[in-house]
C-alpha cells in the first residue's frame, strides 16, 4: 500500500522528501506542494498519493488539484468517481495522475499533472473536477514526476488501499 | 478452421505465425497511441491480457471486431484484466481511431513492421497495406500464450464469451485466492 503523502501547505514545509512552491495561473502565491514517504501522516491535510507521481528531480508542471469541501468525501466506488476514472483513460493521458485518499474506501481528491501547453489546456476539463472543485496551479520543479498511462481498461484499484491508477497487486 | 477451432478440435487452439498456445510472445517495445515507448511486459503487468493484432482502422472487419472488444472492456475494467491492440498505423492514427471507438485501453504502433516480421504476421495477400494478419492471443504475466485465435477469416475471431472463458481460466490459474475465503 502506498504510504506516500501529499499536501498543499500554506506555511513552511518541515521534513518533506520533496517540495516546491505553487502559484495560481495568474501568478499569485499558493503555498507549497509537499510530499512525504512515511507510514504516519505528516500533516493534518495530507492525503495518500501514488508514490510514482513524486520525483524530487521532476520538472516544473501545471496541476489540477481536486479537493472536496471540508467534511465532505465520497465512496471510492461512487458512480461519479467511476466515471471520472473512465474518462481519464478515454482522454489523452496527462503527464501523471493520482487519486488522493485518506483511508481504503473513500475518494478525497485527485491530482493531475500537465507539462505540455496542450495538456495544460486539458486540465480545464479535468474529469475529477466534475466531482469536487479544482484549483489550477503552476508548481515549480522538485516534486512532480511522470507516470506512464495505465494499460487500461481497468478502473479498479490493485489492493484496495492504493490510489488509482496504481496497476500492480505487489 | 472456424470459430477459432483448431485441427485438434480445441477452441482457440489455432496457430498464427509464431503465435501458438504454450509459446511465449517476445517482450517487444513499441510506441503507444500517445507516442511513448512501451514494453509489452510492463503493459501486461500482473494481469491476464488480450493482445490483439489488427489490420488497420480502414478494414470493416476490424471495425466490427473492435465493437466486441469495446463491449468486453466494460467487464475488463472491473476484472483486473487488460487489453492491447497492435497495428502498423502511426500513433496519431491509432489515437484518433481509439478515440472514435471509445476504447480505454492502449494501442501500439508498429509502422516499421519489426514486431510483425518477428512474429511472422504479415498478411501477404494485402500488398497495398502490408498489414498484420488479424490475430488475438490471451497471455499471462509471463507472456505465455493461453489461447490463440486466427482472425484472417472473420469467423476465426473469438467471441466475447470465448475471451471471457480464456480470461476466467487464466485468472483462476493466476490468482492464489481464486477460491474465495469463507468461514
Amino acid at each position: 500500500m502506498s504510504r506516500c503523502w501529499l499536501a498543499l501547505v500554506d506555511g513552511p514545509v518541515h521534513g518533506a522528501d520533496a517540495a516546491a512552491s505553487a502559484r495560481t495561473l495568474d501568478g499569485q502565491p499558493a503555498g507549497a506542494l509537499a510530499a512525504w514517504s512515511r507510514a504516519a501522516k505528516p500533516v493534518r491535510e495530507a492525503l495518500r498519493v501514488d508514490e510514482r507521481l513524486i520525483d524530487a528531480d521532476g520538472a516544473a508542471a501545471w496541476i489540477s488539484l481536486v479537493l472536496p469541501p471540508p467534511g465532505v468525501r465520497l465512496a471510492f466506488d461512487d458512480l461519479a468517481v467511476q466515471q471520472a476514472r473512465r474518462l481519464v483513460l478515454l482522454h489523452p493521458f496527462p503527464a501523471a495522475v493520482s487519486t488522493l485518499l485518506r483511508d481504503d474506501s473513500h475518494f478525497e481528491g485527485a491530482i493531475t499533472v500537465a507539462r505540455s501547453a496542450e495538456d495544460e489546456q486539458r486540465l480545464r476539463d479535468d474529469p475529477f473536477a466534475r466531482i469536487f472543485p479544482s484549483r489550477l496551479l503552476a508548481v515549480e520543479a522538485g516534486i512532480l514526476g511522470a507516470v506512464p498511462a495505465p494499460t487500461g481498461p481497468t478502473i479498479e484499484r490493485y489492493g484496495s488501499g492504493n490510489p488509482w491508477p496504481w496497476d500492480q497487486f505487489a | 478452421m472456424s470459430e477459432g477451432r483448431g485441427r485438434d478440435g480445441v477452441v482457440g487452439a489455432d496457430a498464427v505465425g509464431e503465435l501458438a498456445v504454450g509459446g511465449q510472445v517476445p517482450d517487444f517495445d513499441l510506441l503507444d497511441h500517445a507516442g511513448n515507448q512501451r514494453r509489452l511486459s510492463q503493459l501486461v503487468g500482473g494481469d491476464p491480457t488480450v493482445l490483439h493484432f489488427y489490420r488497420g482502422w480502414w478494414c470493416p472487419k476490424e471495425q466490427a471486431f473492435f465493437r466486441r472488444l469495446v463491449a468486453l472492456q466494460d467487464d475488463a475494467e472491473v476484472a483486473y484484466s487488460r487489453i492491447l491492440s497492435v497495428s502498423i498505423d502511426s500513433p496519431e492514427v491509432n489515437a484518433a481511431f481509439r478515440a472514435g471507438l471509445g476504447a480505454r485501453w492502449t494501442f501500439l504502433s508498429d509502422p516499421d513492421r519489426q514486431v510483425q516480421t518477428q512474429l511472422r504476421l504479415r498478411e501477404t495477400t494485402d500488398t497495398l497495406n502490408d498489414p498484420y494478419v488479424p490475430a488475438v492471443v490471451v497471455i499471462g504475466p509471463d507472456l505465455r500464450i493461453h489461447a490463440v485465435y486466427n482472425g484472417y477469416w472473420y469467423w476465426g475471431r473469438p467471441t466475447v464469451d470465448e475471451l471471457v472463458k480464456s480470461l476466467r481460466d487464466l485468472s483462476r490459474a493466476l490468482r492464489p485466492d481464486w477460491e474465495a475465503p469463507t468461514p
